[in-house]
């Protein structure tokens, strides 16, 4: 289509002003962790890189006393991972299950289940965050990963996303397993899973980045160090940085915040085409 | 519905066995005991109970703070929605129009995605520390007299720069592809009938993105009332004086920090009946009207 | 080899709408069958319902004797292609057809064999480590197909198979699929809207309307005795000249227009009213000047093999085409007079548009 130079031009300005928006705060965060805390202190936050990188990333790693705690921020790292992880597979097998039930059968309780099933997309854990913790206390799952991760999961949003995906599926592949003799397992396992791989991925994807990010439920839920997400761990690092009389240790602020961007911005960068197919088309 | 279905005694029982389990346990069940304590009245030292009727409710829907705190979260979130839907609407509007780099600047703009409240908030937090932060020292050198920390307007503004800040990129991605979506010969069609890109944009594109737009609006303003909990608490934690708490940041503040148990669950009992409200009329009302 | 017979079979919804209203039909084994009707005819739902994937309300549908209203689709022992092929687009060719096989516990080398003999009918064997994205549509086809001939079943069963294909190729892909039939001898149900495949492929033909058959027989008995003045106007094409007509007194006349009688060559009752139909190609010009009726000439096309005359007939402008062989000029408004033989002369009743 035609478009003059000068729109041209403003298109341009535009998407790199918007661009640096976006990308200012975290370079300009990176940029200050690789500077010592007395030159942070005396010169504020800094855009271009400093030399103690290594020095300070490698104190936050594998220095428990970097992190004010008794964790590394490589334990951390792990703790996230096994967030992330645990509740994108944990979502996506339930959800998968559940929505194939929902979707392929006629059975007597799918209306009433599929209504409890969409209420919990009404309520999100935040607001019934006070009875949820009292409910995990009582079950004995403080400071576990179980605990930390069922509660998550039981929301119906993945369900959401299998159920639309699977109402695209043309009915003639079910007729056309039906006759070949697939019965409902086979069906479910030998022609919808596979056909499903794609659209699992992308779910994983978007769920392992939920998963990472999760703040208030870690936050009540582990009092215990060792399980420390990274996004737990840098409001600790930051509730203390004033502690102490010491000049505050800005730059290893910094630098674990830098750690706690990377993971999930390089999955969504990668699998940038995956996460915006699934993104976009199961939320309609 | 399927056209053609299974039918099996217990199949699909077993299927969607552990996702009802899941939901029992982690939410039926607390959502009960949320309306069950928000009739009760503990003793400050948690021993003994009172069942209180809407006593809670009563205390609760008269208190300034609380008022306080729901005003602030409705101006709030409409203003985060509203900010952040039409600055990602113009990024996406640009950035469907460049050939050039049209790669390179939808990476840019859509990595914010995967970036955690609090981290956003930290990250605000930074640039507006008055020690060393770069957009503080900016809006005094200005003679703003700019000071977020007692002043609760300057307060809002920050919290609702840095949540728009982490919003742009999700609505950035729905609009692109929203765009991308119309197909060309419309678009060609557009341009034959009508010289002015501005007017083709209101009278063409922007109506046939609606639904889009509509769907937008509902996801923003669930962001902005539940997940930019993890914001406000590393950003402003409420100050100055509860200015910036949302209601689910008060739930959480009295209920864990304030330990007022009956107080925290009628809260949590009223954020819900509102939520419900609210989803109710997306879907009997608004939806209706912008789906093609 | 098998035979399928339906006794007043009937399909009802859970919101009351009846579909089917009791059908009759008795399909002779290796017979080819072609079910025919505008879209919501019930067409595909009967089809549906012999296969298994509709249940029956009431009524019976057998197999080879056997009742299968309760068996379910898997163990009825036929093979079915869909309109969209429905391939699972996750497996190559060859699975695609091996699976059905494989669920029913087929030996390995048991099920090679017999879809690779699938493949050499059908020309797929350079195509079976492919995906179905990766063919054109006509090869798709073939794999549908494919996928049930290799269960080598009683009864195929064909869904409006080539209404995704291009004219051209669905021409060669009917022939294609007449002479497998004919190969196999397999007892064959076809659906389709299109008459020209109902006419080409049928032994017999139901012709449907709104979930009743209105009438079953070979394709040229019902191109010359259509049984109802909708079979009439269905098949063939263009469809049947429809008139408004009364019979006279003597029994032995029908008059149209403006007082035009026309002989009739059997006894109908006196003085009712009609409708008239005649088809377009057995109306002819007569030379003389001296047919039965005079219309005049609307709007012309020339197919090059056969040209159609459109005409307005009568004070009130009745629509009469006429159908010619080869190329003929006409003006507009020119008037040609035609003569209509008797013994082609259509009768229906104005009420229930039965056959007299």
């Amino acid at each position: 289509m035609y478009q003059s130079k000068w729109r041209i031009f403003t298109n341009h300005t535009i998407l790199i002003l918007g661009s640096l928006f976006m990308i200012m705060p975290v370079w300009i965060a990176f940029a200050s962790s690789t500077h010592t805390r007395e030159f942070i202190f005396q010169n504020g936050l800094q855009f271009w890189p400093g030399g103690h990188m290594i020095e300070n990333y490698g104190a936050i790693l594998f220095d428990p006393s970097a992190t004010k705690g008794r964790v590394t921020a490589l334990e951390m790292l792990f703790n996230s991972m096994v967030l992330g992880l645990g509740f994108a597979i944990g979502k996506v097998i339930i959800s998968m299950m559940a929505a194939y039930a929902i979707v392929y059968f006629r059975f007597k309780l799918a209306v009433p289940l599929f209504w409890v099933i969409f209420s919990t997309l009404l309520l999100p854990l935040e607001v019934r965050i006070v009875p949820s913790y009292e409910v995990v206390a009582n079950l004995g799952l403080l400071n576990s990963y179980t605990g930390l991760i069922l509660p998550l999961i039981a929301s119906a949003t993945g369900t959401f996303f299998f159920r639309q995906f699977y109402r695209s599926v043309p009915d003639e592949l079910l007729e056309a397993a039906r006759l070949d003799g697939a019965g409902p397992i086979r069906f479910f396992i030998d022609i919808l899973v596979p056909l499903s791989v794609t659209m699992i991925a992308a779910i994983f994807i978007i769920m392992f980045v939920v998963g990472w990010n999760q703040y208030l439920w870690p936050l009540l839920m582990t009092t215990d160090d060792q399980l420390y997400t990274i996004v737990i761990g840098i409001k600790q690092v930051y509730n203390s940085l004033y502690e102490g009389g010491q000049i505050p240790q800005f730059p290893k602020a910094f630098a674990l915040t830098v750690m706690a961007t990377i993971p999930p911005v390089l999955v969504v960068v990668i699998f940038q085409r995956m996460f915006i197919k699934g993104l976009v088309e199961t939320e309609k | 519905m399927k056209r053609v279905q299974f039918e099996h005694s217990a199949v699909p029982y077993l299927f969607v066995a552990p996702q009802i389990l899941i939901i029992s346990i982690f939410f039926l069940w607390p959502a009960a005991q949320a309306v069950y304590q928000s009739f009760l009245l503990e003793d400050a030292f948690g021993m003994s109970s009172q069942f209180v009727w809407f006593r809670n409710f009563e205390d609760v829907l008269s208190s300034s703070s609380w008022t306080r705190s729901a005003v602030f979260t409705v101006v709030f979130s409409v203003l985060v929605a509203v900010i952040s839907i039409t600055l990602s609407l113009f990024l996406a509007v640009r950035a469907d129009e460049v050939i050039r780099g049209a790669k390179s600047y939808r990476t840019m703009l859509m990595w914010g995605y995967a970036i955690a409240p609090p981290v956003a908030g930290l990250l605000g937090n930074m640039m507006f520390n008055p020690l060393m932060g770069d957009l503080y020292k900016a809006f005094n050198s200005f003679g703003f007299e700019f000071n977020h920390i007692q002043n609760a307007n300057d307060a809002t503004f920050v919290v609702i720069l840095i949540a728009v800040w982490k919003q742009v990129s999700v609505n950035f991605i729905f609009f692109l592809s929203g765009l991308q979506g119309i197909p060309k010969s419309v678009q060609e069609a557009a341009t034959l009938d009508c010289k002015s890109a501005e007017r083709r944009f209101w009278t063409i594109t922007f109506p046939l993105l609606a639904p889009t737009t509509f769907f937008l609006l509902v996801i923003n303003l669930t962001y902005a009332f539940f997940e930019t909990f993890g914001i406000i608490d590393v950003s402003t934690k409420g100050s100055p004086g509860g200015a910036t708490a949302t209601l689910v940041y008060k739930v959480y503040v009295d209920g864990f920090i304030g330990a007022d148990l009956g107080g925290s669950s009628a809260q949590s009992v009223l954020l819900m009946i509102m939520v419900s409200v609210l989803t109710v009329f997306q879907f009997r009302f608004i939806e209706r009207k912008v789906h093609y | 080899m098998a035979t399928v017979t339906l006794k007043q079979a009937e399909k009802t919804y859970p919101n009351g709408y009846k579909a089917i209203h009791g059908i009759d039909l008795a399909i002779q084994d290796g017979e080819f069958t072609v079910l025919v009707g505008p879209s919501g005819c019930g067409k595909s739902t009967l089809l549906r319902m012999i296969a298994g994937l509709e249940s029956i309300s009431d009524g019976e549908i057998s197999i080879d004797d056997k009742v299968v209203n309760k068996v379910a689709p898997a163990d009825r022992d036929i093979a079915m292609v869909f309109q969209n092929y429905a391939l699972y687009p996750h497996m190559n060719n060859y699975d695609n057809m091996a699976y059905g096989l494989r669920n029913r516990g087929y030996s390995k080398a048991d099920i090679d064999s017999k879809v690779r003999e699938a493949a050499r009918i059908l020309q797929l064997e350079d195509h079976l480590e492919r995906k179905p994205r990766q063919l054109s549509g006509g090869q798709r086809q073939r794999v549908a197909m494919g996928r049930a001939i290799v269960r080598q079943p009683k009864v195929f069963l064909f869904d409006e198979p080539l209404s995704n294909l291009d004219a051209k190729l669905r021409v060669d892909m009917r022939l294609e699929i007449k002479n497998l039939q004919q190969r196999l001898g397999v007892t064959s149900v076809y659906v389709t809207h299109d008459q020209v495949e109902a006419m080409t492929l049928a032994d017999r033909l139901i012709v449907m309307n709104g979930g009743v058959a209105e009438q079953i027989g070979t394709p040229i008995d019902i191109y010359e005795k259509p049984a109802t003045k909708f079979v009439a106007g269905f098949i063939g094409s263009p469809a049947m000249n429809f008139l408004a007509g009364k019979i006279s007194g003597d029994c032995k006349h029908v008059t149209i227009g403006e007082g035009v009688r026309l002989d009739l060559d059997h006894d109908v009752s006196a003085d009712q009213t009609v409708t008239v139909g005649i088809r377009p190609e057995h109306l002819s010009i007569a030379a003389d000047g001296q047919g039965q009726i005079n219309a005049a000439v609307r709007m012309v096309e020339s197919l090059g093999a056969e040209t159609l005359v459109y005409l307005d007939f009568g004070t009130d402008a009745n629509n009469v085409t006429l159908r010619l062989q080869g190329t003929q000029q006409f003006v507009k408004g020119e008037k040609l007079s035609l003569t209509i033989p008797a013994d082609k002369i259509h009768l229906f009743d104005v009420e229930t548009g039965k056959r007299i």
